[in-house]
């Protein structure tokens, strides 16, 4: 019984009165968007970070598209109506909203709740050469920047041991984290994909100390658990197809490509999204201070926005999925685009391309309404029994 | 089973436009049937299988084991199990043409690509559903303003030297009924705007391969693979030599593929 699952998801729905109790009592809370920004200087300074990200919601994306141009992509246009409405409780419990330039969109919307909503911004702006040493020199400086300027905002200096001690906490959560996914992927499964999925969101919310408490137990359960299981024999040819889901963002309440894979009889068995597994993949801090922390997160496995015109045999993505599909035994790779996320739909046949020996790979291009659900069913359907027919033949791919 | 007991198998294909169905004896197609369908896919689905099963003189008692598909698979609760069109129609080209290794379906409302194996066995394939442009649809438009029938359009176009050819530009089928008339009235020959319109739906056939890439044999399924005018542009836009069954109609791939399925999936359940 895993029952630190059902103990997470109540201490996300607790949190918004908890974020509300703090902000009486003087606490400032930044609300911030994409995986580049850097929670430890947040936390450092006794700012509480939330990572804010909602999908799925057709009356937000029409209210947000108002503001910003339908060439914006829906999570953008949800988020943006998210900042008109302010009913959501984490969105209205922002103090300041931080941002880091890596993808246009995001940037877009830093430029908009500005200008429309008077919401204070933080922009961390992320170099796309991020390969040279001038890059890395420049990304360290905007660190620095980046914490002048939160500085400000807490009213508070930035105190080294503080931040020391913030990227140890993190260290410790990401590699949690990092055990706890393993679970998901073993046969037989010791815990869904699904809630693992949640678990990490969970993480966008929660007090961070709390929920490395909350993820150790889980952890622990989790050993326990698969003790218990009896490796029994799964018919290796009876088993779900095996997905990795790939591409842009999927954000929470954003369910449709989801459900569909659980609908038509496949399971996920691993990610590579920024909102899931990518949120801690190889980011490693070897520095315990502000380049160290720019360092670190220019050579976690990047975001498809930042531009590689290097060979691919390089690139960190493609390695992170590589050894996704090795670890999990992906047998299909479901990359799912939005429709005006350009980077990982303009990636997606060098994607498809780069793992044409090593499994079967399907593009759902897509966004939240719902009318395109029959066209997905049938392409989910297909893939499903595409992988079904070339394992009974123990078939890899394409020529 | 006895040695001499017969099996039947049924492959329901219940499209947008048509809904077909194919019997089979053991191995061997002994029924078939195309109706328009209505707006209960269900009703079209049952339709069909009936009009097969009385061309073939049995009745759906003697059937072993029916696949639907298509569209309108959702809506069959006469069949035993549903299974896409995709690999259907990859299992009926396999049959048909063992050597078929690449796959253009145009149907009614949609058009696929689609890279098989030796097997039948699909590995790749992009769909487009999402507009009328490369589908039965567009030509259906385009036999209104002629005042032409969809056989008569494919040998009309074929007429055309390749130098006389006009392009359409429109990508969009409803722009394109536009500037056929515009072209009409501009004095442009029926036959040079007609191979202008098949050409135009062969590039963009072709632009969903580049996505798949294109193995021989490459095979034509689906109902506007009987217009003559539509193969000819494909060799021409793809450069390569496009196979069509000599012995089935194109239309009937995909609801042949599921009987095979059919038959396929009840031999492996008993045996």
């Amino acid at each position: 019984m895993l029952s630190y699952l059902a103990k997470i998801k109540q201490a996300v729905e607790s949190r918004p009165a908890e974020l509300a109790k703090a902000r009486e009592k003087g606490a400032k809370v930044v609300g911030y968007f994409c995986s580049y920004v850097p929670e430890e200087i947040i936390h450092a300074l006794r700012l509480i970070p939330v990572r804010l990200e909602y999908g799925g919601d057709e009356h937000l994306v029409d209210i947000g598209g108002r503001y910003v141009s339908k060439n914006n992509c829906v999570f953008i246009r949800e988020a943006v109506g998210m900042f008109a409405e302010k009913k959501d409780p984490f969105v209205r419990n922002s103090d300041k909203v931080a941002v880091a330039t890596t993808c246009l969109q995001i940037y877009r919307l830093a430029e908009l709740v500005n200008h429309f909503f008077q919401v204070p911004t933080a922009i961390l702006v992320v170099p796309r050469s991020f390969y040279y040493p001038e890059g890395r020199k420049f990304f360290q400086k905007e660190m620095g920047n980046f914490a002048r300027e939160l500085e400000t905002f807490s009213g508070k200096k930035l105190d080294a041991g503080a931040l020391r001690d913030s990227i140890e906490l993190y260290k410790n959560i990401r590699q949690t984290l990092r055990e706890i996914y393993k679970y998901q992927a073993k046969d037989p499964a010791i815990i869904d994909w699904r809630d693992v999925f949640q678990v990490i969101h969970a993480g966008f919310y929660l007090d961070r100390e709390y929920y490395l408490s909350l993820l150790k137990y889980l952890l622990a359960e989790l050993m326990e658990e698969e003790k218990k299981v009896q490796a029994g024999e799964v018919d290796a040819l009876e088993e779900k197809p095996r997905i990795l889901l790939a591409g842009s963002i999927i954000a929470r309440g954003d369910n449709k490509i989801i459900n569909m894979i659980d609908r038509m009889g496949g399971r996920i068995v691993a990610d590579d999204l920024c909102t899931g597994q990518r949120f801690f993949a190889g980011l490693e801090v070897k520095d315990y201070s502000l380049e160290g922390l720019a360092d670190a997160y220019l050579d976690k496995v990047p975001c498809a926005s930042l531009p590689y015109p290097f060979p691919l045999e390089t690139d960190r993505r493609l390695a992170n999925l590589s050894q996704l599909i090795d670890e999990c035994r992906a047998e299909g790779m479901i990359y799912h685009t939005l429709r005006y996320c350009d980077p990982f739909t303009f990636k997606a046949n060098e994607t498809k391309q780069f793992f044409k020996d090593k499994v079967a790979f399907m593009e759902i291009h897509t966004e939240y309404a719902p009318s395109d659900e029959g066209a997905i069913m049938t392409r989910v359907e297909a893939f499903m029994e595409l992988i079904f027919n070339l394992r009974a033949s123990k078939k890899v791919l394409v020529k | 089973m006895t040695a001499n007991q017969e099996c039947f198998y049924a492959g329901v294909d219940i499209g947008s436009v048509t809904a077909k169905t194919v019997i089979l004896k053991d191995g061997v197609i002994v029924g078939r049937a195309t109706i328009p369908t209505a707006v209960s896919s269900e009703k079209s689905g049952l339709a069909a299988l009936g009009k097969a099963l009385e061309n073939a003189a049995l009745s759906r008692s003697d059937l072993k084991y029916t696949i639907a598909t298509g569209y309108g698979r959702i809506a069959a609760p006469y069949a035993n199990k549903t299974i896409t069109e995709i690999t259907c129609h990859a299992k009926g080209a396999n049959y048909l043409n063992p050597k078929t290794r690449t796959i253009i379906d145009m149907g009614g409302q949609d058009c696929k690509a689609m890279r098989v194996n030796e097997e039948g066995h699909v590995i790749d394939f992009v769909l487009n559903d999402k507009c009328a442009a490369g589908t039965g649809r567009f030509l259906e438009v385009v036999t209104r303003v002629f005042e032409l029938t969809l056989d008569e359009l494919g040998p009309l176009s074929v007429k055309s030297r390749d130098n006389e050819r006009v392009p359409i530009s429109s990508t969009c089928t409803v722009f394109a009924e536009s500037e056929i008339v515009s072209l009409m009235a501009r004095g442009e020959s029926p036959e040079n705007i007609l191979s202008g319109v098949h050409y135009a739906i062969a590039h963009r056939i072709a632009g969903m391969f580049t996505r798949t890439g294109v193995e021989d044999e490459v095979f034509f399924s689906g109902g506007v693979a009987k217009n003559i005018g539509m193969r000819k542009a494909l060799e021409d836009t793809m450069e390569k030599k496009i196979v069509v069954s000599e012995n089935e109609d194109p239309q009937l791939v995909g609801a042949l593929g599921a009987a095979l399925l059919a038959r396929e999936r009840y031999l492996a359940k008993t045996s």
